[in-house]
């Protein structure tokens, strides 16, 4: 049967549930520009009714704790993503370094080579003149210079991506030791039917951190999240991290290996770390190896076109540039072989003042080298690849942004703090600890009643 | 759709706007859409080809500035030549007269050695220190004084250099001939040796590249002599063998009014189009050289003048005429190559137009496109500002004082 004393009981659960609530509304105030912090709400439940014959008494409120609002499936997305983007983003960042290398400018590759054309157009018309000579050996050492500063960048770019390899595995190392630290921690807490909360909104924090260094695939299990690379090589399980290792691989460049020694370099293909890898050892590469080959060919062709003539001393013109033996190093290490602009091969005939051979100089322009493109048409191509690759990392990088975007709304619509909405909920939660209170006050004075009542009895 | 906050959504509006902004300002400040090749690869690269073009075209012009000057001073010669021609024919004609006399004769003929020696000088024009008539020899005077006898520098009366002496391999020697307007070059093969050169001088005798008499010999003083063995053939001998030392012209030797062409019949060109070259020297052999040899023809007048009679400075003046026809004939292409010049210039602005209208559509932006981005731009920035400005500071808060 129904008492006040019950009802003191429920109206003072009552109060309890209503500064719970109160309590995560301020969590949540407080902790609204809070990156990771996943919004909390208190679960309320009705008390079990007290049963009274064939009469059932509800008993109030029980605040039966603290929830936070997760969507495992969109924070899943988020790390994917930001796998995608700063894989992007190094590689967008390597290419924006490289590519003022090939635009067009006094200096470049594609101008030096029009100039030196020029030069040698200009022997053709007074090839008597030891000044129009001096021109092409100068403008043939500033396309040398060109091709030298071209590979440098390239090369040295290369040489900072690897030192950034080690950074990011130590990072990676940091990041995994940390997310199996929380681990235990984490299994404790929701082995008791509690809420992760804070220490979960920690660990998704530093997954994502991790997924920003390079792609890892996470499974739950009881005792936690198992974190693993791409390719399956576990980083984290349970309460223990396995650090991967640097050593140097017989190219010199960094390798990555996993706890076991075995080399997971190439697996490694998204995240800051996947975007390096693949600039250092594919991106790269490949253009250095065009212009390699583009400055090995050209000199060769420029060295047989020479071959051909005769210089100022009626001599078999001798090479015009020193070209590497292999093509591998061939843009680094091209240089001038002549300083002597007598030693130019104009004549054709061995006669002094001919300048028959200089055609042979100039067609190498227009004439397709071993690679089936013309010098200009080779350099167009590789300046396409550069723009190509810088674009479409640019284009990548701007996807993954606006996807991020979208998926931070999503997520943000699940487990984001809404100010208006913590305000609403402030004026709820206020207005039931009120009317709870209320009730406590008219049950006291109830009581007070009753007391005077038996008071009033005996005066 | 829950919205818990919009910040981020419109830090990225403004981010996204602000780039656009700044590209616009890019575009309306450099006037050009593709500043860097990712922002358009494609064009970016066919720009690198469009530039090279440009670059050729403007080679080819520059080339055609160069050259013409040259050639206008090369047909300027020749025009000079072709005076100095109808001067010696009118003095021909004049000294054929059988009623003139043998003083005014001799007039003739010593106003004639003062044209051949004009027309010896613009043979030898040079233009900013290339002989345009010497073919590709372009670096040295084509025509020389010739001599009857050369002798080489080696060989003593002690050390005499025999027919047996070696020549040095892959030497070479040159005999150009006054009379006949032809050069015998030969080239030392392994084991030649003097007798070899002397036989195939016999040979060039016997072919008419040479003057009938001309051998060689080991003088007294134990030299090698190349000579004409005529007081009125002569000859210039080049030759850069070591065993014989440099040939000189013996002293004394010189035969009055014969010039020798010692420069080459090939030619220098110069490309002043992707298939079009333009030769820019000639070959004086081949303009006043044999058959119709117009110094020699010339040559041939003065001494008909001096000595002959009026049927031979008749005959000799035919001689003249007819190298002048075949100098007229001779200058034509020249004359060709200069009004191509011309054309092809006026071709090349063109194409300089062209390229430089298709450079623009790469990667070039017109000034109204680039103002209405950048106005657009602005608008669009300025609205989510706006947007910001309302959005950002609003919450239940407000409301509830």
């Amino acid at each position: 049967m129904a008492s006040l004393s019950t009802s003191l009981f429920t109206a003072v659960q009552s109060l309890g549930a209503a500064t719970g609530a109160l309590q995560a509304t301020n969590n949540n105030i407080a902790n609204a520009n809070t990156p990771g912090y996943t919004r909390q709400v208190a679960i309320l439940q009705e008390a079990t009714p007290t049963n009274d014959g064939s009469l059932s008494m509800g008993n109030g409120v029980v605040l039966e704790g603290f929830q936070s609002v997760r969507d495992e499936l969109v924070q899943m997305r988020i790390q994917q993503e930001t796998e995608a983007q700063s894989g992007a983003n190094a590689q967008l960042s390597s290419m924006q370094q490289i590519q003022p290398t090939f635009t067009t400018s006094a200096q470049d590759i594609g101008t030096s080579m029009s100039a030196m054309f020029t030069s040698i157009s200009s022997l053709s018309t007074n090839p008597n003149s030891p000044a129009a000579g001096q021109a092409v050996l100068t403008a043939g050492q500033n396309l040398v210079t060109a091709f030298n500063a071209a590979s440098s960048t390239l090369t040295s770019q290369q040489a900072g991506l690897n030192s950034q390899v080690t950074q990011d595995v130590s990072q990676i190392n940091q990041l995994t030791q940390q997310i199996a630290a929380l681990n235990p921690k984490i299994s404790e807490l929701t082995s008791t039917g509690q809420n992760g909360g804070t220490l979960q909104d920690q660990q998704n924090q530093l997954v994502l951190s991790l997924s920003a260094l390079t792609n890892v695939a996470i499974t739950q299990t009881p005792n936690g999240i198992t974190v693993t690379t791409g390719n399956g090589t576990p980083l984290v399980m349970g309460s223990q991290g396995f650090a991967l290792h640097t050593a140097n691989g017989s190219d010199g460049m960094t390798q990555v290996l996993d706890q076991n020694g075995t080399n997971i370099t190439a697996p490694l293909t998204s995240g800051d770390l996947g975007g390096t890898i693949q600039m250092r050892d594919q991106t790269i590469p490949g253009l250095l190896g065009q212009l390699d080959t583009l400055a090995n060919q050209f000199g060769s062709a420029m060295n047989a076109a020479q071959a051909k003539g005769f210089d100022q001393s009626g001599k078999a013109g001798q090479n015009l540039f020193t070209v590497p033996s292999t093509i591998a190093g061939s843009a680094a290490g091209i240089s001038m072989a002549i300083t002597d602009p007598s030693k130019i091969a104009a004549s054709s005939d061995g006669t002094a003042g001919s300048s028959g051979n200089l055609a042979n100089l100039s067609a190498v322009e227009t004439t397709a080298l071993p690679g089936g493109e013309t010098p200009v048409s080779a350099y167009a191509s590789l300046v396409y690849k550069v723009g190509s690759l810088t674009s479409n990392a640019a284009a990548e990088s701007s996807a993954t942004a606006s996807s991020l975007l979208q998926l931070n709304d999503q997520l943000s619509s699940v487990s984001g703090v809404s100010i208006d909405q913590e305000s609403a909920n402030l004026i709820t939660y206020q207005t039931a600890y009120q009317a709870a209170a209320r009730v406590v006050s008219t049950i006291q004075s109830l009581f007070s009643i009753t007391l005077s009542m038996g008071t009033a009895a005996a005066a | 759709m829950r919205v818990a906050n919009m910040v981020p959504d419109i830090q990225y509006a403004m981010q996204q706007s602000q780039q656009a902004l700044s590209t616009a300002l890019q575009q309306v400040s450099t006037g050009l859409r593709v500043n860097q090749p990712s922002d358009d690869p494609s064009a970016s690269a066919n720009m690198v080809v469009s530039l090279a073009a440009r670059a050729q075209v403007d080679r080819y012009t520059s080339s055609i500035n160069s050259v013409t000057p040259l050639m206008q001073t090369a047909d300027s010669a020749l025009s000079s030549i072709v005076t100095s021609l109808n001067t010696a024919i009118t003095n021909g004609t004049a000294g054929a007269n059988g009623t003139e006399t043998d003083a005014n004769r001799q007039a003739l003929a010593t106003q004639l050695v003062s044209v051949l020696g004009s027309v010896i000088s613009q043979a030898n024009t040079s233009f900013q220190g290339i002989y345009v008539f010497g073919g590709s020899a372009t670096t040295s005077p084509p025509f020389i004084a010739a001599s009857s006898t050369y002798t080489s520098a080696k060989g003593a009366a002690g050390s005499p250099l025999a027919t047996s002496t070696a020549l040095t391999a892959g030497s070479v020697t040159t005999i150009s001939d006054a009379s006949t307007g032809d050069t015998m070059t030969f080239k030392a093969a392994a084991g030649d040796t003097v007798a070899t050169l002397s036989t195939a001088i016999a040979n060039a005798v016997a072919a008419g590249t040479l003057s009938a008499g001309t051998n060689a010999t080991i003088n007294a003083a134990g030299q090698l002599a190349i000579g004409t063995n005529s007081s009125t053939s002569g000859i210039v001998v080049n030759s850069n063998d070591a065993t014989l030392g440099a040939m000189t012209a013996t002293a004394g030797s010189g035969v009055p009014n014969a010039y020798a062409y010692v420069g080459n019949s090939s030619v220098n060109s110069v490309q002043v189009g992707d298939s079009t070259s333009i030769a820019t020297s000639m070959s004086g052999g081949q303009l006043f050289g044999s058959g119709t040899n117009v110094i020699g023809s010339l040559n041939g007048l003065i001494t008909a003048l001096q000595s002959g009679t009026s049927q031979q400075i008749g005959t000799a003046t035919s001689a003249v005429s007819t190298a002048l026809n075949h100098l007229s004939q001779q200058r034509i292409p020249l004359d060709n190559a200069i009004s191509q010049l011309s054309s092809q210039e006026s071709y090349l602005g063109q194409e300089t137009v062209t390229l430089t209208a298709q450079q623009s559509s790469l990667v070039g932006v017109t000034l109204a496109d680039a103002a209405t981005n950048l106005s657009q731009a602005e608008l669009t920035n300025s609205a989510v500002l706006a947007a910001a400005a309302k959005v950002i500071p609003q919450t239940l808060l407000d409301f509830l004082k």
